[in-house]
């Protein structure tokens, strides 16, 4: 069990190990100004980010990106179970839905400010908008694949319709819904970074276009590499629930 | 029972008309595609009759109606892979409102009586497909039910696992006392388990013949099977099944 799991960890981690190492090696002696030694740029990682910045900056980004999420899914998956689990508003809905995920998410940010103004509202209003759809799509698609079986043992065993959505259907679309929620999450985060590249003072994303319009050519770079890590940990985070909460589907897929 | 299809309106179930009396266990024998799985489906309330009523107990029977359980021949689509053994039994009883001791005492009634205890925390994909339908069955009369509709229960299931899951029908309905009509494409298994046999021949299907089983009480896999009745019986099923009588 530990061989595997560090084996595992050997496998995923190799890449990632020996990429960081290539440019710290090549980058020791790196006298261009867009691209200071890696080393430059740690030091000065330690120095903004443990942590004197991480109140002003971490803390209001990661806020609106969890508010926007939860916001943008909570509505997805309400949506999309009364999209999926009614043809008639499916039918009726649905060539909207598809024309407004065709749409950038980024590209609705303008819109919002329109709207909210330069605020903190028009930030989570925009990452919620854009994480509603890939929720609400897999939501709608998992009520679609739910198994006329299942359906019909619910029917027959007179379950509420509350209960055939909670205990039956929305659980056995879990997986697809997991899997829209995933995305979300990833679509909630480049709108978290887009929309405070816009008249914000605060935020990673504010300080990386901060740092580089002022020449702080090192600053920005800190900034790209917190975002990468902070991108990749919520990503982390968001595997292990999907983990604990589909075990029923992972392991029993393994088993069969 | 018609059906519309792509070249018109077929005509599937014709004149269906049998009665089961309480406490009785009935087969229902055809050739595939009589429209056995049709009969069923109007008999739980998941379809209606296009002409003719179906009365359990006299009620008209238009959506599945309280007092019915089913046990589906695919236990991996009728069982909830994210429950585990015990929520998937208390998941119809939430409506009968049972308090929680009297829940968990129930459960594990029923699967003493399906030889299960001690599974209450299993997950379904743990277990082997014949202790699976066992789940089913547990669940089933965990809500003591008026009838009991099982579709080709034992149809996904090894033969030696098979004998075993027949003789457990057959001792619970004798501890439950629940009347039973089971959909069956095997005539020795109908025989074995049945107190008649309805036998659906024709397109579209009618009612060929009702058969009479009088094999005595207690029975058992060898003794019973090994009867001159019983390959009299199922001699003559078999043979109007094919259309040969």
């Amino acid at each position: 069990m530990i061989k595997e799991i560090s084996k595992n960890a050997i496998h995923s981690l190799w890449l990632p190990v020996a990429l960081v190492a290539s440019w710290w090696i090549f980058s020791t002696n790196s006298q261009d100004p867009y691209f200071p030694p890696l080393r430059v740029i740690w030091e000065q990682f330690v120095y903004l980010w443990v942590f004197d910045n991480v109140p002003v900056h971490v803390v209001p980004s990661l806020i609106n990106l969890f508010s926007g999420f939860f916001f943008g899914v909570f509505i997805g998956i309400a949506g999309g179970v009364v999209i999926g689990t009614n043809q008639g508003v499916a039918r009726f809905v649905e060539p909207a839905i598809d024309f407004i995920r065709s749409i950038p998410a980024v590209a609705t940010v303008p819109i919002f400010i329109m709207i909210f103004g330069l605020s903190y509202e028009m930030r989570i209003a925009a990452i919620a908008f854009a994480a509603i759809f890939p929720t609400m799509l897999a939501v709608i698609q998992g009520m679609h694949s739910n198994n006329p079986t299942l359906l019909d043992t619910a029917k027959v065993f007179r379950l509420t319709p509350f209960q055939t959505l909670v205990r039956v259907r929305i659980p056995a679309a879990g997986p697809i819904i997991f899997s829209g929620i995933q995305v979300s999450l990833q679509v909630a985060f480049v709108v978290t970074i887009a929309s405070e590249l816009l008249g914000s003072g605060f935020g990673i994303g504010a300080f990386t276009l901060i740092a580089t319009d002022a020449f702080l050519i090192t600053d920005a770079w800190t900034g790209v590499i917190l975002m990468g890590t902070l991108g990749f940990l919520v990503n982390v985070i968001f595997n292990l629930v999907e983990r604990r909460a589909l075990r029923w589907y992972l392991v029993s897929k393994k088993l069969s | 029972m018609d059906y519309q299809t792509p070249t018109g309106i077929k005509h599937v179930l014709s004149d269906i008309s049998f009665s089961l009396l309480e406490g009785e266990f009935a087969s229902i024998v055809g050739p595939s595609g009589v429209g056995k799985t049709t009969l069923l489906r109007l008999l739980t309330g998941l379809m209606k009759p296009t002409s003719g009523v179906i009365r359990i107990n006299g009620q008209e029977v238009n959506s599945p109606p309280p007092g019915l359980a089913v046990v589906l021949q695919d236990y991996t689509r009728s069982l909830m892979p994210w429950l585990t053994v015990e929520k998937n039994i208390s998941l119809p009883l939430k409506r009968l409102g049972l308090s929680k001791a009297e829940t968990a005492e129930t459960i594990e009634l029923v699967l003493t009586e399906v030889g299960l205890s001690g599974n209450q925390k299993n997950y379904p994909w743990q277990l082997s497909g014949g202790m699976q339908q066992r789940v089913a069955i547990a669940r089933a009369i965990a809500v003591r039910p008026q009838l009991l509709i099982m579709d080709e229960p034992f149809a996904s299931v090894d033969a030696q696992t098979r004998f075993d899951l027949e003789d457990l029908v057959l001792k619970v309905r004798d501890d439950f006392k629940i009347t039973t009509a089971m959909v069956t494409h095997d005539i020795d298994e109908a025989v074995y388990l049945s107190d008649k046999v309805v036998v659906l021949y024709g397109s579209p299907a009618n009612v060929k013949e009702i058969v009479k089983v009088d094999l005595p009480y207690p029975r058992n896999q060898v003794a019973s099977r090994g009867r001159e009745e019983f390959a009299e019986l199922r001699t003559k099923i078999y043979a109007q099944v094919r259309g040969l009588q």
